[in-house]
């Protein structure tokens, strides 16, 4: 009986259904990554037009785009924006994140999700809007519009990462630090953001990766300003050429060191860890 | 009922810095939208009333619902091909071990945290006429003229399917890894065959990472802008793209308003719809 039983379990856990799991998800993941590689091998063109295999390799894109002032405007000004809305998106999410942890359990859900609302609502719609008032209040097309755009949309990232981080994390720590005579901020500063500093870090890199990428609500609030999507996808409208590919490898570079730091800190899914 | 301590109530102030921004960032364009949608264009002025002129437009002008059912046909499908493609993934990342895990998981997430243009730009070279699939083709003698593989439906699928099925596996991922592997063991030992195990254990239990998959995906994928306009050219028509065309090339404010509004109903009732079918899961 117990025989059976077990081998009744090894039958499930038998290798064919598995096999074919595996080789169907190598497949989809082949589909996620290949078209990225594939990008990255024909950025380094040496020809004027892009083929696959590319007949000869160089790096004549690279140098024609980093020394192109039309690009090192626009990466310069996504850059700005970027480096701007990362730390107030930190700032201004942790405190939400803390004041809803803090705060009275009733009413936190409702509060929480009017929070991270801004995540559901569609970009093309929040543009559409936020382009009507930056309009009325003669501000589009500059940093007064662009910043405050970018960070309505990354807060609600740190809201949920840096709140699953305190979710997690033990409060006797910080009281701890209060009986010993810490004020309130310190105690915070000291010991609570050391250890919630996954969830920060995941926070920050979610609001910088997501203001550098941001098109359609900046496409909305731009008239002449060009931040790197926004002058992608124009030259991409009119022509595809290699310096199209030159530069979405190097963006590409730029994010998935990012990820990289991202996925080593293991704050990926909510703030649960993947490796337990 | 439960006491409000003060001292925790004091705790919301910190919510102050980022209400006053949503307010102004957030909540009144949102109501200048719906203010808008009942506004009244004509001659290139608008006025500000209670008129129903743009909702009428849309319900009979004949072209814009119809392409609102097709951007809702076109989200369906994209919607059920993630699932499709996501839901093996997230079985695999559950059963191997915590190192494969990982390493599944940097590569699902790996486009979602690359631009949407540079995944667009990465599938143009791909499936552009001149692309790379076209250009071996035709190298191998295979075809003599490239294959109409984007500026079309296909091509907008495939691309935005690739945009967003990380957000199918993670939520599927979520839900499939809180259940308890001994749940399955159990039918296992009780001479269940795998496929039986499947459908009646493990797809049952999945079934709130399964709508909350699909809900994000097909969100997401009713205000895509960029991918139909990059890979479907002007043969794919989605609702934000009428959207942006009404404003920036027509300046018609109120009816751009009252399309975004019909995206938001929609998607409101999507969510709607998503939320009830898991109480009803639950019951």
């Amino acid at each position: 009986m117990g025989k059976k039983l077990m081998s009744n379990i090894e039958g499930y856990r038998s290798l064919w259904p598995r096999r074919i799991l595996v080789i169907f998800s190598s497949l989809v993941l082949f589909f996620l990554t290949a078209p990225l590689v594939i990008l990255i091998i024909q950025s380094f063109t040496n020809e004027s037009y892009l083929s696959f295999p590319p007949p000869t390799y160089g790096t004549r894109w690279y140098t024609e785009v980093i020394f192109s002032e039309d690009w090192q405007n626009s990466t310069f000004l996504s850059l700005i924006i970027a480096v701007i809305v990362t730390p107030l998106s930190l700032i201004l999410g942790t405190l939400v994140a803390f004041g809803l942890e803090r705060g009275p359990k009733k009413g936190k859900q409702t509060i929480q999700a009017i929070m991270i609302s801004p995540m559901v609502l569609p970009h093309i719609v929040l543009g559409l809007g936020l382009f009507k008032i930056a309009l009325q209040l003669n501000i589009s097309d500059s940093l007064w519009a662009f910043v405050p755009a970018h960070l309505t949309i990354t807060i609600p990232f740190v809201i949920v990462t840096v709140g699953a981080s305190l979710q997690t994390f033990n409060i006797s720590l910080e009281e701890a630090a209060r009986s010993l005579g810490a004020s309130k901020f310190w105690a915070v500063w000291y010991i609570t953001l050391p250890i919630i500093s996954p969830g920060l870090i995941a926070g920050a890199i979610f609001s910088f990766i997501i203001s550098f990428d941001e098109f359609i609500i900046t496409f909305f609030l731009a008239t002449f300003q060009r931040t790197l999507p926004l002058e992608m996808f124009s030259t991409l409208m009119y022509q595809v050429k290699p310096s199209i590919a030159a530069v979405s490898a190097l963006t590409l570079a730029i994010t998935a060191i990012l990820t990289v730091v991202l996925m080593f800190r293991g704050q990926v899914v909510g703030g649960g860890k993947i490796i337990k | 009922m439960e006491k409000i301590d003060s001292n925790k109530i004091s705790s919301w102030w910190l919510l102050v810095p980022t209400s006053f921004l949503y307010i102004i960032t957030f909540f009144i364009p949102l109501v200048t939208l719906l203010v808008m949608s009942f506004s009244r264009f004509e001659s290139s002025v608008t006025t500000v009333g209670f008129y129903l002129d743009n909702y009428e437009k849309i319900f009979n002008d004949g072209i814009t619902l119809k392409i609102f059912f097709q951007n809702v046909e076109l989200s369906l499908i994209i919607t059920l091909f993630c699932l499709l493609l996501g839901y093996p993934v997230a079985m695999l990342m559950r059963r191997v071990g915590p190192k494969a895990r990982l390493w599944i998981l940097l590569l699902v997430v790996s486009p979602l945290l690359t631009s949407i243009i540079v995944r667009n730009v990465a599938w143009v070279l791909i499936l552009g006429r001149s692309g790379m699939i076209n250009d071996l083709l035709i190298s191998w003698g295979l075809i003599s003229k490239p294959l109409p593989l984007m500026y079309n439906t296909f091509g907008v699928v495939l691309a935005v399917v690739h945009v967003y099925l990380s957000f199918m596996v993670l939520p599927l991922f979520a839900a499939l890894s809180s259940i308890n592997n001994s749940l399955e063991e159990a039918a296992a030992s009780l001479g269940a065959k795998p496929l039986s195990i499947f459908l009646n254990v493990t797809l049952p239990l999945s079934l709130p990472g399964i709508m909350a998959g699909c809900t994000l995906v097909f969100i997401l994928s009713m205000g895509v802008y960029l991918t139909p306009v990059i890979m479907g050219g002007n043969f794919v028509v989605t609702l934000p793209m009428l959207i942006e065309d009404a404003v920036r090339n027509r300046y018609n404010w109120p009816e751009a308003s009252a399309m975004a509004l019909l995206l938001l109903i929609a998607i409101g009732i999507m969510i709607v719809i998503s939320s009830s079918i898991q109480k009803w899961v639950k019951s």
